[in-house]
C-alpha cells in the first residue's frame, strides 16, 4: 500500500491494561473453549503440553529453559523500562521457582503487564528525512500449520517457525550467519528453543549446549531478547520483538544497545518472531539497516 | 451437591458428540466425502471441504500425546484437585482429543503410554470423557 501509493504512513500498535484490568485474562478465557470443563486454561497449559512432548521426543527440559530466562533477564536489568529491572535472576532462582504448569516454573512464563507500542512504516524515501535512522523490512514468511490445539502434531517442531523462517531467509537473500541478533516471540521460554531450532540455529536437542555459556546474553554471540523480552520486559504481542528489533537497528537502546558497551557487534540484521495460538501461527521477519 | 466446575457450551457442530457422551460412546467426525476422522467437530472436512458429515463411534483406547500437570487452579473450582493431568489423548483411530487423566499418579504419566476412556457423570445432562491407564 505504501509502495502504491494509497497511503503514506502505517502504525502498527498495541496496547493492553492486562495487568490491572481482566483483559489479558478475556484473552485466554477466549483461547481455551470447552477445554476448561477439563481445567485447562490460558497459554500456560497448551505450551506446558507441547514442552513436554519436546521433552520426550529430544533432549531439552529445564536446564535449557532456566539458560533462556536466565539470559533474558540479563537484558532485561539494562532495560528500565522493564518490569523485572532491579530483579536478577540466578539460577538457583529459577530452579527455586515454583511450578505452575509442569513442566513449567513461573520464571518460564512471560509478564502480563499494563502498556502499549506503537511503530510507524513509510517508504524508504520518506524515512531517510526522518529524525531516526530508517530500518528496512529485508525479508518475512510465514506459516500456519494447524487451526487448532488438537490438530497440532508437531508440537516438538518442525513447527511453522521452520518454513516461515526459510521464507524469510530467501526473501532477504541472507543466511543465518548474517544475523546479528534475534528478537524471538517469547510467550514461554520453550517457545524461545523451539523457534530458534526450527529457523536452523541448532539442531533438536542440541539447544542445552547451544545456550550454555551466556550465547544469547550481554556479550554474547547471538544475542537475543535485548529489551528482556516477553519474559523479562513486557507482553505487548508480537510488538515486543519488532519494537526491540527496530529500536536496536535505530541505535536508540541506550545501555542495552548492542555494539562495543554489550561486547556484541554493532547490529546490521536482526531477526525477529511472531507466534500465535499454541504455535499455530508463525511469523518471521529479518530487519536491516536501511 | 451442586457441580461449581465449567460445563461444556452447546453448540450445534458438538450435539452428537455430547449426546454420545450421556450414553457412554466416544463418537468423532467421519468425512462422508474423503473418509478422514476429524475432531474438533466442523461442519466440514479441514481436509477435502466436503460437507458430507457421519458420525462414528470411537473405541475409547489411545494413547498420550503429550500432558501438563498443574499446579495452579486458573479456577477456583479446580482447587481440590490439584496436582491434576490434563492430557492430549492421541485416539486409535487419529485424532487427538484434550481431556484429562485420572486414576493415575501424576508422576507415573508419561508420553505414549497406553489409556482408555472412564466416563464422568458430572451432572444430569453432561458426561464428560476422561482416560486412565488402560488395563493391562
Amino acid at each position: 500500500m505504501l509502495e502504491a501509493g494509497l497511503c503514506s504512513y502505517v502504525m502498527i500498535s498495541y496496547g493492553q491494561s492486562g495487568r490491572s484490568g481482566d483483559s489479558m485474562m478475556q484473552v485466554l478465557a477466549a483461547l481455551s473453549g470447552d477445554d476448561v470443563v477439563y481445567g485447562h486454561f490460558g497459554a500456560a497449559g497448551g505450551y506446558a503440553l507441547a514442552a513436554r512432548r519436546a521433552m520426550h521426543e529430544f533432549r531439552t527440559g529445564p536446564k535449557t529453559w532456566k539458560q533462556i530466562a536466565v539470559g533474558q533477564r540479563k537484558w532485561a536489568n539494562l532495560n528500565p523500562r522493564a518490569m523485572m529491572c532491579g530483579r536478577a535472576m540466578t539460577g538457583e532462582d529459577y530452579d527455586r521457582s515454583p511450578l505452575v504448569v509442569e513442566p513449567f516454573r513461573l520464571a518460564d512464563n512471560c509478564l502480563v503487564t499494563d502498556g502499549g507500542r506503537a511503530c510507524i512504516v513509510t517508504t524508504l524515501e520518506r524515512a531517510r528525512d526522518l529524525r531516526h535512522p530508517p530500518v528496512v523490512l529485508m525479508g518475512l514468511g510465514m506459516h500456519h500449520p494447524s487451526a487448532d490445539l488438537a490438530g497440532a502434531r508437531y508440537l516438538a517442531g518442525p513447527t511453522g517457525a521452520r518454513r516461515a523462517g526459510a521464507t524469510a531467509l530467501r526473501m532477504a537473500g541472507i543466511t543465518l550467519d548474517d544475523v546479528d541478533a534475534c528478537e524471538i516471540y517469547d510467550c514461554f521460554t520453550y517457545t524461545v528453543e523451539i523457534t530458534l531450532q526450527d529457523y536452523g540455529f541448532f539442531g533438536p536437542g542440541e539447544g542445552e549446549d547451544w545456550f550454555r555459556g551466556g550465547t544469547i546474553e550481554p556479550g554474547g554471540r547471538m544475542p537475543v531478547n535485548t529489551s528482556g523480552g516477553q519474559l523479562s520486559e513486557s507482553y505487548q504481542m508480537g510488538l515486543t520483538p519488532l519494537t526491540e528489533g527496530v529500536m536496536q537497528l535505530m541505535g536508540r537502546c541506550g545501555e542495552r544497545q548492542l555494539g562495543p558497551a554489550t561486547g556484541n557487534r554493532t547490529p546490521e540484521i536482526i531477526l525477529c518472531s511472531d507466534n500465535g495460538g499454541i504455535l499455530q501461527s508463525h511469523a518471521c521477519y529479518i530487519l536491516g539497516r536501511g | 451437591m451442586t457441580y461449581g466446575k465449567p460445563l461444556p457450551k452447546i453448540y450445534a457442530d458438538a450435539r452428537e458428540f455430547r449426546e454420545g457422551c450421556l450414553e457412554h460412546e466416544l463418537r468423532i467426525q467421519k468425512c462422508g466425502g474423503c473418509g478422514h476422522l476429524r475432531w474438533p467437530p466442523a461442519f466440514l472436512c479441514p481436509r477435502c471441504l466436503s460437507r458430507d458429515t457421519q458420525w462414528v463411534r470411537a473405541s475409547g483406547r489411545g494413547t498420550v500425546y503429550s500432558y501438563a500437570v498443574y499446579h495452579v487452579a486458573f479456577d477456583e473450582a479446580f482447587k481440590g484437585d490439584l496436582p491434576y493431568v490434563v492430557a492430549l489423548v492421541a485416539l486409535e483411530e487419529g485424532p487427538h482429543l484434550l481431556t484429562n487423566l485420572v486414576e493415575c499418579d501424576p508422576g507415573a504419566v508419561s508420553c505414549d503410554m497406553a489409556v482408555e476412556v472412564v466416563w464422568d457423570d458430572v451432572t444430569e445432562s453432561v458426561s464428560l470423557p476422561r482416560f486412565r491407564p488402560a488395563a493391562g
